[in-house]
Order: structure tokens, then C-alpha cells, then sequence
């Protein structure tokens, strides 16, 4: 049971993390708080949400980075929409936003599985043309928190858990992380217990084995794909309800190299077949803390940057041996 | 035969105007041993692609079990019980051995959902009823060849498979693993479970088949018992043609050796290895894979160098840390594995052929010069007469045996004296096999020492004056002459099969 513990690549991510906690809070205290805590799983939520469906991609042995501007463009086109209707219901901004992510996801599925196309290839034009259609389309104009309806605000602001400050005052555990929760538990029940899930691991292994078996590959790849728009639109919406503002060009330059680098440093192989929900999630918890502890320690946020691209050129690189080595075998 | 599984009448199919398959009838009996055997093109993969349900047949029926099909789908086949297990297995590598071998039963039951439990047991039943066992929780690609196939028959085990149809299974297993293989076939057909299997190395074909049903360019030569069959018949009539050995002499020796290994050693690989080789003599290095033998070429051509020992060329201490040390020297080496290691397949044959003289081919300037280019590109496609309209065409467009002739070209243009051929034929056809043996001799008999590296007894025996057999890391045995052996004599020292060298099985 030890061995096999200190065999997963998790583990060691794992004491990487605590370690890098333990210094920030030698020099910050404040660091390692409940409150704090909350604070990281609140501002993170999105990129967690993200990652697990860029994980679900890169799991099948395709790599997805059309998601932040699915995201972003569900996030537009819904804020929009609700305040030209004039109907301030959180529900309804969901049923628009995620409407658009399904339908984006299934563009993608059409083009990388009828016309059999790279998916890189397909997902960075489509990244371009759903953006570059919005702005065109739609607008660029950014919407502030005083336009910005009720509905986000509040959702924004709803706490699950509440504790109470030293002076009296309180804090609490944002609704987000129960979408997490709900998305993690989906996801893994889909991997782990489904054959569509298994199939999706076998397809990163052996996608031409996959075939022989007698599973529709398309199907697998129209379900792949809606499900990660699916999961972006909905961070689109956690996005805007998070920081008040709707910026026609906020995510997708910021969020999709995070999300690979927490992807990969999760253990996920950029080949496909290998990782698990565990990794990713500890993936996104150390690029988090990154993020935003960088500075604690003394370090300008530019070598935030660095880390990132680091991480992914190291990762990958990891992966690239592991199986050079396997083959000489 | 009255008691057939599986019987194939008539089957015709055409390709694009390419007639694949010509009125070919096979007819297979419960828990008999079929081996399928032709030259490349000549129709075998049609013809178990056609029996799987997988290709259609322009004409003739496919008979399962007593039932004629005239369109048999692949589901269908897999249903009667038809397994094919392809060479490449189709085993998800990242995936553990248990899910490997029930993964097809759950896609097919379509309930959506997966049991971790039911998967352990249906795997573990699966091994238990062929006597293996292997690690449930491994994940395949931890896994030798030889423990995979065993997981892929496993997998067509647990789907009720009457017959399973394996494709080339022996190509990339040591000779131990094929012994196992062997009798777990055996196994199968202790259960009245049929197998037909396709292969290229005559010596299996007569170890273990009952029958042996040979095509050759889409038509059936005849169905024959094993017993009937001897090589030179069977190589007969799959060819066409009667190909005649005759053991190679080697010249008179110098009184120096061209090349002397003197307790060449490298940890984990060799140990105290010394051989001479003389200018025109074609020396056979076998010896099962993991016995050192490809590791000590690489160390002869600077791709391992040896921990300990020395290399003599003519008589003179030579050290060889690279491959250019090698090339400048005089030692070419043919790799195993043409197509990936030898070969710049997008590019032309001309390409290939200078890339190891590019240096000579310069002129004034220190540009290339297209009439010398062109001078060694015709001189080699004439020598080895590879068969392409001119040297510009790409190598992929070529046959694998003319591939292995660009190749050949490619580092005899660097005139070597020492030339060492792994692997020469693996994955040919016997005619093409024939004709790189005869460039062999050629080469040999322009006085260039050769060293051929092959685990396949015949192609030893036929081209080499002398072989050296090496097991575990050490040489264990020099035969100096070979044409004072027989086929059964080299086999045993080699393989440690028979005789004194029980120990292993």
C-alpha cells in the first residue's frame, strides 16, 4: 500500500505543495488560515472547473484549447442577452450560457470526428471564429457591476459555510465550491464506473483498438467535446458572477496555459490514456497558489509567467521520456 | 473434412482491378492447428480479414459452424466465435491487464456502466483456463511481447472464441516465449478451440501445425499435412521456384585479420568477448534476443562503446566512439529495423543512397556535384538492380526488399571493409530474401568481411562459412565450419533447446 502510494506521481505533487505552503506561511502566517483557504477554493474555482474538462480531452488523446473562448464567449453573449431581456433570473443565464457551450463543443466534435482533422488544429481555429464572431457580432463593450444584473451579484456572493472571525466578524465558503464538488463527483463516477468513461482512457491508449471493438467514435468524440463547452460555459458564468465585470477579452488570454500547466503538472499524459481527477485537481491547487503567493516570497509576478511555461515544457518533456524509455524495452 | 469449424468456399475478391484473392477454398476442423502461409501479396491478409467478417468477398460464402454466410459482418463473426488477434494486438497499453481482457464485453453489453469486480473475475477466469497467470492490476504496457499476446488470446478466450486467428505472432517474441506460445496453443486446442495462424519462419510453421494451407499471388497452391512437408518443398511451392543452397566457402585467410575482438566487454551486455573476422568471410552471429549479440555490433559501430577490451583493425588498435569514428574506419552496419532506423523514407532513393558520402560527392565550392552524385546513385541502383524508373522516386514507394537494397546502397557506397547486417531479411519475402542473400555472397566475394546478425537457422546456414554463438553476454560457441553442420546440430546450440540445454523450459 506504501509502495504503491509513493509510486503516483500525486504524491510527490502533493509534498511539493506542502512544502511551498509551509514556506509561504513562514513568511506570512496569514497563509496558511481557514479563511484563506476558502478564499484560494473561491478564486480558483474556475480554472478547476476548467481543467477537469481539459483533462477529459487530454485523457481521450486530444488536446482542447478552444475553451476560454467558450467560456468567455458564453459569458458575453448570457450577460448580454439577460439584460436585453430584462429577465433577472440566474437559471435562465445558466440555460443560454451552457446552450452555447454544448453547441460550440459540438462544432468542434463535427469537424475532429467526421472530417477527422488534428484536434489542436480544429480547436484553434474554432477558438478564433466563435471570438472573432462575437466581437464582430455582438460587441465589445464591457459591462460594470453597476449594469451587471442582480442575478451574478448574488450568485457571486451566496456562502454555503459561515464562520466567524476573531472580531465578530464572519466569513464563508463560497457556492462555488459545491459546483466544483458536483462537477468532480460527475466526472469521476463517468471515468471510473462508465463504459463511456473507460472508453475514453482506452481511446488515449489505443484509439485504433478502440475502433476494432465495435464503439462509436463519433458519438464518443460529440460527448467529449460538448461536455468540456459544456463545462466552460458554466465557468463563463462563475467567472462574471466572481469578479463583477464582463470583459469581452478576459479569460481567454489568461486562462489556458494556466489550465495546461496544471493539467499537466497534475500527471496527465499530453499523449492521452494516462492521468487521474486527483492530479488535476492538486495540478490546479499548486498553480493556484502560484499565482498569487509568488510575490510572498519575494519574487516579482513575472516569474509567475516563467513557472507556467516551465512547467508545461518540463511536463511534457517527462511524459516524452517515460515513453522513450518504455519503448526501448 | 467432415468436422469442420469453420470452412471458406470459393472466395474471390478483387481490389481496384487487383484480383486479391482467386476462388481460394480453406476449410478449418474443431481444435485443429492451421497454419496460413505465403509470400507477401500473395493474399493472406484478405483472405482472415474476409473470414472475420471484416472485408466482404466479391464472391463465395464464409460456412460457421454448418451455416453459410454470404455477408458476414464482423459482429457476426465475432459471435460465431471467429477471434482475429492482429500483430498488433490492439491492447490499450495504459490500461491493466484485467480491463485489457474484458474491456470488449462490457462495449458490447451496453448497459453503460462498468463492474471493477465482475472485470477481475472474468479475467482471472480467462487466465485461469489457459494455466497463466499474470498480474491483474499491471498496466499492459509494463508487460513483455510475449505476456501481451498472451493477455490479447486471453481477451478472444473470454468471448467465447471457437477459432482464434492470430497474425505473424512469432515476429517479435524471443525463441523461449515462442516455445510458451506453443503450448498454450496446444491448450486451446485441448478444448476443441481452433487456430489459424499466419507466419514467415518455416521451422515454427513445422513445429506446431497440423496442416498447412499455402497461397501464392491470390490463388491456392493446396492444402498439405505437415507432415509432407519439408523446407525446400514448402519454400517450392510458395515461390514457385526452387531455390538451391549452396554453402559458401570463404577465401584463403590473410595473416592478419581484417577485424580482431580482443575480451571486448560491456556490463550488463558482453563479457570477454574475442572473435577475428578475415577479409571475404561471412560470419553468422546468433543467439536468442537478450544474448548480447545486437549490442555487440552497436559496439563495433560506435553506438555502444565497450566498457572494457580492444578493437584491432588490420592489426592496428582502433578506437570507436561514434559512428563516424565507424564509417571512417570502414565499418557499416545494417539495422534490424529498415524502415525506421535505416531508411529516409519521404525522400528519394537517390537521397539515401549519398547520404553517407555527401563529403565526397563536393566540388568546387564545397557544393555538391550532380554528375558524381549521380554517377553513385546509377552505379548502385545497377549493382544491387533495385527496381525503380529512376533514382528520384521516393523510398516509400518502393517494395520492402528493394527498400532493404536502397539501404544496402546507402552504406556500401561508403566502400566499407567490415559490414555487419542485423537482421537482414526480417519481414521480407522468400524471393526477395533469395536475392539479398545473393548481394550478400557478392559483397563477400569482393573480399569485404561480413558479419550477419539473425536467429533464423536456415539463413546462417546458407550464407555463412562461420558462426559464432553467443548466450547470456558470452560467446558460447564457434562453429567453424558450417557446412560440416546440419540444421538440427545448429538449432540446438543455439537455442539450448535440446540436448544438455533443458535447463530453461
Amino acid at each position: 500500500m506504501k509502495a504503491a502510494l509513493l509510486k503516483r506521481s500525486e504524491f510527490y505533487l502533493l509534498l511539493v505543495i506542502v512544502v511551498f505552503a509551509a514556506a509561504i506561511t513562514l513568511v506570512n502566517p496569514a497563509f496558511l488560515t481557514i479563511e484563506n483557504l476558502f478564499d484560494l477554493i473561491r478564486s480558483s474555482s474556475g480554472m478547476a472547473i476548467l481543467a477537469v474538462g481539459f483533462f477529459l480531452v487530454l485523457l481521450s488523446g486530444g488536446i482542447d484549447i478552444s475553451f476560454p473562448a467558450v467560456a468567455i464567449v458564453a459569458q458575453y453573449i448570457t450577460v448580454n442577452s439577460i439584460i436585453a431581456l430584462g429577465i433577472d433570473n440566474l437559471a435562465l443565464a445558466f440555460a443560454i450560457a451552457i446552450a452555447i457551450g454544448l453547441a460550440f463543443g459540438a462544432v468542434n466534435a463535427f469537424f475532429i470526428s467526421v472530417f477527422r482533422i488534428p484536434t489542436l488544429i480544429v480547436t484553434l481555429g474554432t477558438m478564433n471564429i466563435f471570438h472573432g464572431a462575437m466581437l464582430e457580432f455582438v460587441g465589445t463593450k464591457a459591462i460594470n457591476a453597476g449594469q451587471l444584473p442582480n442575478c451574478f451579484k448574488v450568485f457571486g456572493l451566496v456562502e454555503v459555510l459561515i464562520l466567524p472571525r476573531g472580531d465578530g466578524t464572519f466569513y464563508g465558503l463560497s457556492v462555488f465550491f459545491l459546483i466544483i464538488l458536483a462537477v468532480v463527483l460527475i466526472t469521476w463516477v463517468i471515468l471510473r464506473f462508465t463504459v463511456l468513461g473507460r472508453v475514453i482512457y482506452a481511446m488515449g491508449g489505443n484509439p485504433e483498438a478502440v475502433k476494432r471493438s465495435g464503439f462509436n467514435l463519433v458519438r464518443l468524440q460529440f460527448f467529449i467535446y460538448c461536455y468540456v463547452g459544456l463545462l466552460a460555459s458554466v465557468m463563463g458564468i462563475m467567472h462574471v458572477s466572481l469578479i463583477r465585470y464582463s470583459n469581452a477579452t478576459y479569460i481567454i488570454n489568461s486562462e489556458l496555459l494556466h489550465v495546461i500547466a496544471a493539467v499537466i503538472l497534475g500527471g496527465a499524459s499530453i499523449l492521452g490514456g494516462t492521468g487521474t481527477l486527483t492530479g488535476t485537481l492538486l495540478g490546479v491547487v499548486m498553480i493556484s497558489i502560484l499565482e498569487k503567493n509568488l510575490v510572498m516570497l519575494g519574487l516579482s509576478s513575472f516569474w509567475q509567467q516563467f513557472f507556467v511555461g516551465l512547467i508545461i515544457v518540463l511536463g511534457v518533456s517527462i511524459t516524452h521520456l517515460q515513453k522513450r524509455l518504455r519503448e526501448r524495452i | 473434412m467432415a468436422d469442420a469449424f469453420l470452412e471458406a468456399r470459393g472466395i474471390s475478391k478483387a481490389y481496384e482491378g487487383v484480383q486479391a484473392l482467386r476462388d481460394v477454398s480453406l476449410s478449418i476442423g474443431r481444435g485443429e492447428i492451421h497454419c496460413l502461409v505465403g509470400e507477401n501479396g500473395s493474399g493472406k491478409s484478405t483472405l482472415i480479414k474476409i473470414i472475420g467478417g471484416v472485408v466482404e468477398p466479391d464472391q463465395g460464402v464464409v460456412v460457421i459452424g454448418g451455416r453459410p454466410h454470404s455477408h458476414l459482418a464482423a459482429i457476426d463473426a465475432i459471435r460465431q466465435g471467429i477471434q482475429i488477434i492482429y500483430q498488433d494486438l490492439s491492447l490499450y497499453p495504459n490500461l491493466s491487464v484485467a480491463e485489457n481482457i474484458s474491456f470488449n464485453q462490457f462495449v458490447e453489453r451496453r448497459t453503460g456502466f462498468v463492474s471493477w469486480k465482475e472485470m477481475r473475475a472474468i479475467a482471472e477466469r480467462g487466465l485461469a483456463e489457459i494455466g497463466e497467470s499474470i498480474d491483474l492490476e499491471e498496466s499492459v504496457q509494463n508487460l513483455s511481447v510475449a505476456k501481451r499476446q498472451i493477455v490479447a488470446i486471453t481477451r478472444s478466450l473470454t468471448q467465447n472464441a471457437r477459432l482464434i486467428i492470430m497474425d505473424e505472432p512469432t515476429s517479435a517474441i524471443t525463441r523461449e516465449d515462442v516455445d510458451h506460445l506453443f503450448s498454450v496453443i496446444a491448450r486451446l486446442k485441448a478444448k476443441g478451440i481452433s487456430t489459424l495462424f499466419i507466419s514467415h519462419k518455416l521451422n515454427e510453421i513445422f513445429e506446431i501445425a497440423e496442416v498447412v494451407t499455402i497461397l501464392r499471388d491470390g490463388r491456392k497452391v493446396g492444402d498439405f499435412p505437415t507432415a509432407e512437408l519439408d523446407d525446400a518443398k514448402l519454400t517450392y511451392l510458395m515461390t514457385g521456384q526452387r531455390i538451391q543452397y549452396t554453402p559458401y566457402k570463404a577465401p584463403a585467410r590473410t595473416a592478419v585479420p581484417l577485424l580482431e575482438v580482443r575480451g571486448l566487454s560491456r556490463r550488463g551486455q558482453f563479457r570477454e568477448v574475442s572473435f577475428s573476422l578475415w577479409p571475404g568471410e561471412v560470419l553468422g552471429l546468433t543467439g536468442l534476443i537478450g544474448s548480447g549479440r545486437t549490442e555487440l555490433a552497436l559496439a563495433l559501430f560506435g553506438l555502444n562503446p565497450p566498457d572494457s577490451g580492444q578493437i584491432l583493425l588490420a592489426g592496428q588498435a582502433v578506437r570507436i566512439r561514434s559512428p563516424e569514428d565507424a564509417g571512417r574506419l570502414g565499418i557499416g552496419y545494417l539495422p534490424e529495423d529498415r524502415l525506421t532506423q535505416g531508411l529516409f523514407i519521404g525522400q528519394s532513393i537517390g537521397d539515401n543512397i549519398v547520404v553517407t558520402v555527401l563529403k565526397k560527392l563536393l566540388g568546387a565550392l564545397g557544393l555538391l556535384d550532380p554528375a558524381r552524385r549521380r554517377k553513385i546513385e546509377k552505379r548502385w541502383l545497377e549493382e544491387l538492380a533495385i527496381k525503380a524508373p529512376s533514382a528520384r522516386v521516393r523510398a516509400w514507394s518502393l517494395s520492402g526488399g528493394n527498400q532493404q537494397r536502397v539501404v544496402l546502397a546507402k552504406w556500401l557506397a561508403t566502400d566499407p571493409k567490415v559490414f555487419i547486417l542485423d537482421g537482414p531479411t526480417i519481414g521480407i519475402d522468400i524471393a526477395s530474401k533469395q536475392n539479398i542473400h545473393e548481394i550478400i555472397r557478392a559483397l563477400a566475394e569482393r573480399g569485404i568481411a561480413i558479419i550477419i546478425i539473425s536467429d533464423e537457422i536456415p539463413e546462417i546456414l546458407h550464407n555463412c562459412n562461420r558462426v559464432l554463438v553467443m548466450r547470456e553476454g558470452r560467446l558460447e560457441k564457434e562453429i567453424q565450419e558450417v557446412s560440416a553442420v546440419g540444421e538440427t546440430e545448429l538449432l540446438a546450440v543455439v537455442g539450448g533447446r535440446h540436448g544438455n540445454g533443458e535447463d530453461r523450459s
